[in-house]
């Protein structure tokens, strides 16, 4: 445990070593490319909101605003939609050949057709970051639903469970693993979506967006800072999922090994 | 005794293969019966049917009514347990009397009181991975009591035990059943569980399964694994089921 922990220093340690001398031998020019002597004060600065030109805070803020707009209508549909595709076999086979057509577009595809259909908003952002996170959930949810063991199912008919109790009371349960799994994976492409929907100008604000209008004022520490804030938001919104479904899953552990 | 269940001219086929070939018994309420037989003859099945997972040509009649589907007059412990790995002990004990609409706090004094007599008392919070296979196979068996059903159906439930938890299981079955009183079907391959066990043996041929012989077994209880009648039914029962594997007996 100590030992991973002097790891990840080290690590980290090396990495903006020579980050410091690529800069410092190469660049050496500060429109191009900044150092982590430079990038790590204007981090600082700007994550407290004491920057005179970009408010960062407020640019999370409208993130995360554009992430929670598509990605809980992404929860709903997908999980929903995917409940329905895995229990009822006519709705699959009516569903899955669209699924299939439309699964293989990337999401940042949509951005044009969408910036005509709802001009420069933030639902527009959001229909993007849905378009990423609606398809893993889709996916893992009837995959879960459909893969519930028999055995269950059976335990379920025998113990006097009708249609509507089976499935609320074996199927779903049974299927909440692989639904999170969709969950954790929906959520990393949601947040890549947000970046690409703002960086396109879909919406005037968030992160996304301001590190494109940095880069425009050739202020590279500026765009690093940003990009260090979109990794450590992405990064706890995935533990926080993670620990969710620790404490939801408790049943899960040790599982594995049987 | 009354008559519980009758089996009459019971046929089942899987597409082409016929597996069960007219099978006719019935069961009395109260008995402790077993079904034994070749492996894949067809026990199994039969215990499907009588569950109402399985279609089926015949009759099956329970209390003089037709079978046609599952119910909570019939629960069944499956061979490989089958717990809800999301539901603590407790929680998988209740899962029938929550279907049947009784109150949560009933159900719950109902439960644990099932708990206790399955020997499991402080386990009601543990999740089924936590637990050994003896363990689940108590809880399979609490969750399918509790129901209170007409027939209780056993599908090989000890045969995934090392030999050990094995008999300590047979005991303790032989203890519960003799506590509820309960009508119990028990498939099983093994001679000297079934003649632990049962107050009636159904001996099924290999497959296509018709009934070899009806063996009863008059001992009292607790039984003597080591004496001589037991022993003497034992090897009768032996004699019948290796004569329909080796001999022209088997049809």
């Amino acid at each position: 445990m100590k030992s991973n922990v002097i790891f990840t220093i080290l690590s980290i340690s090396l990495f903006l070593l020579n980050w410091e001398i690529f800069y410092w031998s190469i660049i050496r020019d500060p429109f191009l490319l900044a150092p982590p002597s430079r990038v790590v004060p204007t981090f600082i600065r700007l994550f407290i909101g004491q920057d005179p030109s970009f408010y960062m805070p407020l640019d999370v803020l409208y993130s995360l605003y554009h992430y929670a707009i598509g990605f809980s209508v992404a929860v709903v549909f997908g999980v929903s939609l995917g409940l329905l595709m895995g229990y009822l076999k006519t709705i699959e086979k009516i569903i899955a050949p669209t699924i299939e057509l439309l699964r293989p577009i990337p999401p940042i595809a949509w951005i044009p057709i969408s910036i005509l259909l709802l001009k420069l908003t933030h639902v527009s952002a959001g229909f993007i970051i849905f378009i990423g996170a609606f398809f893993p959930i889709l996916l893992n949810t009837r995959h879960g639903v459909a893969n519930v063991e028999l055995k269950f199912l059976e335990a379920g008919i025998t113990l006097g469970a009708d249609e509507f109790n089976l499935l609320r009371k074996v199927i779903i349960p049974g299927a909440i693993p692989s639904i999170f799994t969709g969950i954790r994976v929906g959520s990393g492409v949601a947040w890549m979506c947000v970046v690409a929907a703002e960086l396109f100008g879909v919406s005037a604000y968030g992160l996304g967006y301001q590190i494109e209008i940095a880069r425009l004022y050739h202020a590279p520490e500026i765009v690093i800072s940003y990009m260090l804030s979109i990794g450590l938001i992405g990064y706890v919104l995935d533990r926080m999922y993670k620990f969710l479904e620790n404490r939801l899953l408790k049943w899960r552990r040790g599982l594995v090994v049987e | 005794m009354n008559e519980i269940l009758r089996v009459t001219g019971l046929r089942k086929r899987f597409n082409e293969l016929l597996v069960i070939d007219g099978i006719d018994f019935s069961v009395l309420e109260g008995e402790f019966f077993c079904i034994i037989g070749p492996s894949g003859c067809g026990k199994t099945t039969l215990l499907r049917i009588i569950a109402g997972l399985e279609k089926f040509e015949g009759n099956v009649f329970l209390r003089g009514k037709p079978i046609i589907k599952p119910g909570i007059d019939r629960t069944m412990v499956f061979q490989d347990y089958a717990l809800f790995p999301w539901r603590t002990v407790i929680g998988n004990v209740v899962f029938g009397l929550e279907l049947k609409k009784i109150p949560k706090k009933e159900a719950l004094k109902m439960a644990n009181e099932m708990i206790r007599i399955v020997g499991l008392e402080g386990f009601e919070n543990a999740y089924p991975h936590e637990l050994s296979g003896g363990m689940k196979q108590r809880v399979a068996l609490a969750r399918a009591l509790v129901c209170d059903p007409e027939i209780l159906l056993m599908d090989e439930p000890l045969s995934a035990l090392d030999a050990q938890t094995r008999i300590e299981m047979q005991n303790e079955l032989a203890r519960i059943w003799q506590k509820t009183k309960k009508t119990i079907i028990y498939v099983t391959h093994s001679i000297e569980e079934a003649v632990f066990l049962s107050d009636r043996i159904l001996v099924m041929s290999k497959r296509p399964a018709k009934v070899k012989a009806m063996i009863e077994v008059p001992l009292p209880r607790p039984r003597n694994r080591f004496g001589k009648e037991f022993l003497e039914i034992s090897l009768r029962l032996y004699k019948i089921l290796e004569n329909q594997i080796n001999g022209p007996g088997g049809i």
